[in-house]
């Protein structure tokens, strides 16, 4: 069987396609001002990397934020569902899954099949989500991809507090000119925004084992904090921006069967 | 999937209309000659009663609900609360109130009519202040009597009386500040009443046990709103024994609030009051929520029974008591209010979790929603202690953030999202 | 000259510890200033007021919503933390419903042997609030009977109260210097010398005291004063905010706060039944806003601080989302301004961004300044 998820989320649009235990294409565009244009875009890349045509899938099914004006599919599942249920599929023992993306943060605690038992998700002034680290990131003038990796050099803690995005950027700039080493500034920043995450992951509790899911997955810095926050290992998936795509991917298997 | 049959409530004009008349008889009150006094809705309204038959009062919190429901108003007055300084995240009832009191508007028409005196009771850190300013806005005469005397469980003669001798020293003050002679009579039929609507609309909650539930939360909330405006009055409470006669009979024929029944749940504080359609939302899952401890116990008062059950507290008058003279109404006028269901959590987070979870027993819930309301500090007093109290249990409970007064807290899409999730976890999807 | 003050505040567990190990007796955590220490001295304990440590935190999310201040969220993390594992009992002196949420959900999840909640009235005006007080305390000494196994006599408590009401005069000697045209101490060295009386016994904060006094008499300041300023508003030992203000040509010369100047400022008048006098010390004091109701008693009293210390400007400071102050910040800047002192607002949090903060400080002082000129 072959099904296929697509994850309308805030800042890409991801497509997976999965035959049995195989995944056939992955494919992400930005989702910009016109998700669902994005969403072609994808589906179309997809299906010209693996050589198939929509009459190939047995089924779609969508998640994210935009799930409900997913063009090519009615049936959906919620982000939550999808996280956990992705994860359990690539990491059968994780039983707490942290789904971090450009807009929002998550945290599900999950059973051994991937059923949902509870989950957080970041309130409003929280500024411990992806889009905190780009913006500070291009603050300091540093390409996002460098600004994670830099906080691996530093060793040093300085305390900052995250409660309101806005007063932690004042923060930085009041760094700068105190002219604090950007890689110290870099720890600060990766420190504070996990220390969000992990405020809203203990509502659930820590339950072993951990991962991480989500594009921001990909910045070692945050990994780095949210382990020495959690002191606990973090599982990453390969594609952890791909988790809810996959998890999408799944539920559409379950439910044609 | 069963279908039940649902039909509006045959009372609903009628509270409709009580509602109305009370504010407009506030409004016109000096017309006649009357008093007019503002202050909580957890003020002991019997006491100013005693004043006389012509004694009118509106009371912040609903008022605030109701600045609220008008989401444009809100807004004008929340911006000239800001205007004056006064911070953002202070209870959004308050800064509705004095917004509308800046702006000289009444929220159904007309000036804000300027109260007589101000009348209050203090338990969490905002009632004290909010009528303080307002005296002093208005320049009127302000009392407020201290009701932290500890949860009912633990109280003794002495916590019983620090409240019962504020009360009298109100009476005096009452009587020196309006220059009218008080009247025992008044306030100990007026304490009778009180009882008796209260615990009435405990009643009418239980009545909601039944399966599928013959109310909705968002239909209580048009209903249990008359015992915060005037809980002693004559009307209100026999307005609730008309209410509780007809939810019986729609308990009796089978008349029930949601068609397709297949969750119960309860909520937690007040809701934002701009967008109940998160109820309607609920219902398209066939998801009812039958209330809440603040729907079923900010008004109605109620009591463990002996079978270890929760029910409505038992009257004085039902128990054979009548009450003849200032002292003893004072004291059952304490004492009554002093276990209202909505102040434990003041002391203990662990009290309203009990609680709560005799709610999920007793009404066969299937799992919570907590309105982590931004907008009260005082209802949501220990409400992350809730949640974890809850959840040890194994019932699940999901948490939402927003502002009962406050729209601009509230991200309504984001809401809606995470009941897809809760109901996904749940098992319930929306039936074809 | 300030180092033990310092020393006992920065390391006020290693003190306890070390009490302990001195004492048959149990550290007591009292939460809020209006706890009636006296009891808990004279029941043989040490009482130490739980305050946080300044640092950024992710443990209090499971207990209290957001919107809760974030001292009393700062507080709570230090018990989830262990750093009070050795800390058997605890307490509260109710006052705000911030706080209380800090005790309650510490006694739910960090293992102490003893709790109290004592119910102190909010209504402090009432003259009823007196013996209802009185009663309530009663309950408080029966308790800590119990739990110690030993009797709370009326004489120990006499001599504890005047034990207290000697720590209260010399601190009162030392804020009286503050009135000098250029103060021998500054805004930092006070701070951190009443935050230090919250965790030592008072025997040895009184020796302390009596050590520095003379010294600080005759000390000559090694810094200009600069404009005067008072600091007014909630609970308040940011040391690092006090150091910044005092850096940049201001010094700090009297308080309204719980962990200042209202802490002491008032003593115990004894009159025969000592419950009652220890009450009543409590119920005359300073007011907690939210405990100054329905008269505002609070602000003549900042008001007669501001004019004897001679202060050229206020900065008021509220915790992020205190309501008591919230409720209280706009009639008091302007029973203030309408007074002709100038203030400046600022909001805190856990940690203060020094950064922003001296902007404003700054820019206030500016304004400071010119009012002298004109």
């Amino acid at each position: 069987m072959t099904t296929a998820g697509i994850d309308l989320g805030a800042k890409f649009v991801k497509v997976l396609f999965l035959k049995d235990d195989e995944v056939l294409a992955r494919t992400q565009e930005r989702a910009g001002f016109e998700p669902i244009e994005a969403a072609r875009r994808a589906f179309a890349a997809a299906l010209s990397e693996c050589g198939l045509t929509e009459n190939d899938l047995d089924a779609i099914c969508a998640t994210g934020a935009g799930r409900q004006v997913s063009p090519f599919t009615k049936d959906s599942v919620t982000e939550v569902g999808a996280a956990a249920k992705g994860t359990i599929y690539l990491h059968p023992s994780v039983r707490t899954v942290i789904d971090v993306g450009g807009e929002e943060g998550r945290a599900v605690k999950c059973g051994e099949t991937g059923k949902v038992e509870d989950f957080a998700i970041n309130e409003q002034c929280a500024a411990g989500a992806g889009s905190f680290t780009e913006s500070i990131a291009r603050a300091l003038e540093v390409p996002l991809e460098e600004f994670g990796k830099l906080s691996l050099k530093s060793e040093k803690s300085i305390p900052m507090n995250a409660q309101c995005a806005v007063f932690a950027e004042s923060e930085v700039v009041s760094l700068v000119h105190a002219k604090t080493p950007k890689e110290d500034i870099s720890r600060a920043v990766h420190d504070a925004i996990a220390s969000r995450i992990i405020s809203m992951v203990r509502r659930v509790g820590i339950n072993n084992e951990v991962a991480l899911v989500g594009g921001v997955a990909h910045n070692p810095g945050f990994v780095d904090a949210l382990e020495r926050g959690m002191e606990t290992k973090v599982i990453v998936p390969e594609h952890p921006e791909y988790v809810g795509a996959l998890g999408a991917a799944l539920t559409a298997r379950e439910r044609s069967r | 999937m069963a279908e039940y049959r649902t039909e509006p409530l045959k009372c609903w004009n009628k509270a409709k209309e009580l509602r109305l008349k009370y504010y407009k008889d506030y409004q016109d009150a000096h017309k006649k000659g009357g008093i007019r006094w503002t202050g909580g809705a957890w003020a002991f309204d019997a006491i100013p009663a005693g004043l006389g038959r012509d004694v009118y009062n509106i009371t912040g919190e609903p008022y605030g609900a109701s600045i609220a429901f008008d989401r444009k108003l809100s807004l004008e007055c929340m911006e000239a609360a800001e205007a004056k300084g006064w911070a953002r995240d202070l209870c959004s009832y308050m800064r509705n109130y004095w917004g509308s009191m800046y702006l000289n508007k009444y929220a159904f028409g007309g000036d804000y009519p300027k109260p007589d005196f101000c009348y209050q009771d203090h338990i969490c850190c905002s009632h004290g202040k909010w009528y303080q300013h307002v005296a002093e806005y208005k320049k009127i005469p302000y009392f407020c009597i201290d009701v932290s005397v500890g949860p009912y469980k633990d109280l003794d003669e002495n916590r019983l009386m620090f409240v019962v001798n504020q009360m009298h020293e109100c009476i005096e003050w009452l009587e020196k500040t309006t220059g009218r002679k008080y009247n025992d009579e008044l306030l100990c039929e007026a304490v009778e009443t009180e009882c008796r609507s209260t615990s009435t609309w405990a009643e009418i909650c239980t009545l909601n046990m039944s399966k599928p539930a013959p109310l909705d939360e968002k239909t209580m909330y048009s209903l249990y709103v008359h015992g915060t405006l005037a809980k002693h009055s004559k009307e209100m409470a026999d307005f609730y024994e008309e209410l509780r006669d007809e939810v019986k009979d729609r308990v009796d024929n089978n008349i029930v609030a949601v068609p397709h029944e297949q969750c119960r749940l309860m909520s937690d504080t007040q809701p934002p009051w701009g967008f109940l359609k998160v109820f309607r939302y609920l219902e398209k899952f066939g998801a009812v929520s039958i209330g809440s401890l603040y729907t079923f116990g900010l008004i109605g008062i109620w009591e463990w029974k002996e079978d270890g059950t929760w029910g409505p507290r038992t009257t004085p008058m039902q128990k054979g008591e009548r009450i003849t003279s200032r002292d003893q109404a004072l004291r059952i006028l304490a004492d009554w209010n002093l276990s209202k269901p909505e102040w434990q959590h003041f002391y203990d987070p662990n009290l309203k979790t009990e609680m709560m979870l005799q709610i999920v027993k007793q009404w066969q819930l299937d799992g919570v929603i907590l309105h982590l309301n931004r907008g009260c500090e005082g209802l949501s007093c220990g409400i992350m202690e809730n949640r974890l109290g809850i959840a040890k249990t194994g019932v699940p409970v999901m948490t939402f953030e927003g502002n009962m007064g406050d729209e601009r807290e509230f991200d309504e899409k984001r809401t809606m999202a995470r009941i897809d999730s809760f109901m996904e976890t749940l098992g319930i999807t929306i039936p074809a | 000259m300030f180092s033990k003050f310092y020393e006992w505040y920065e390391k006020r567990h290693d003190y306890a510890r070390d009490w302990l190990s001195k004492n048959d007796g149990e550290v007591v955590g009292c939460f809020c200033s209006y706890a009636p220490e006296e009891l808990i001295y004279a029941a043989g304990c040490l009482p130490m007021r739980v305050l946080g440590s300044h640092e950024p935190q992710d443990v209090t999310e499971p207990h209290i919503f957001g919107m809760f201040c974030p001292f009393c969220r700062d507080v709570l993390a230090q018990g989830l933390k262990g750093r009070y594992d050795y800390m058997k009992g605890i307490m509260i002196a109710q006052s705000c419903i911030h706080l209380r949420q800090s005790f309650t959900s510490w006694r739910n999840h960090v293992p102490v042997d003893y709790s109290f909640y004592l119910y102190m009235p909010n209504k402090v005006q009432t003259e009823h609030a007196r013996s209802y007080y009185a009663g309530e305390l009663v309950k408080f000494r029966d308790s800590l009977q119990k739990w110690r196994g030993r009797e709370i006599t009326d004489d120990a408590l006499r001599e504890t109260a005047e034990l207290y009401n000697e720590n209260r005069r010399l601190m009162h000697e030392v804020y009286d210097l503050r009135k000098q045209p250029n103060p021998p101490i500054s805004g930092r060295e006070a701070m951190v010398m009443v935050a230090s009386s919250f965790f030592v016994d008072k025997k040895d904060h009184n020796a302390e005291l009596k050590r520095i006094l003379p010294e600080l008499k005759s000390r000559t300041p090694d810094r200009e004063c600069g404009a005067r300023l008072m600091i007014v508003g909630s609970e308040n030992d940011d040391t690092e905010f006090i150091k910044m203000v005092e850096s940049v040509g201001a010094t700090v010369v009297v308080d309204d706060h719980c962990t200042g100047s209202r802490y002491f400022w008032n003593s115990t008048q004894f009159n025969g039944d000592i419950m009652q006098d220890i009450a009543n010390r409590y119920i005359d004091r300073p007011p907690c806003p939210t405990k100054d109701w329905e008269r505002r008693d609070r602000f003549p009293h900042v008001l007669k601080l501001a004019q004897e210390f001679n202060v050229d400007g206020v900065i008021t400071i509220q915790q992020k989302f205190c309501d008591p102050h919230e409720g209280d910040m706009v009639p008091l800047k302007e029973y203030l301004n309408s007074n002709d002192f100038p203030t400046l607002f600022l909001e805190f949090d856990v940690t203060v961004p020094l950064g922003p903060m001296r902007i404003r400080v700054e820019a206030f002082l500016e304004i400071v300044g010119e009012e002298e000129l004109f």
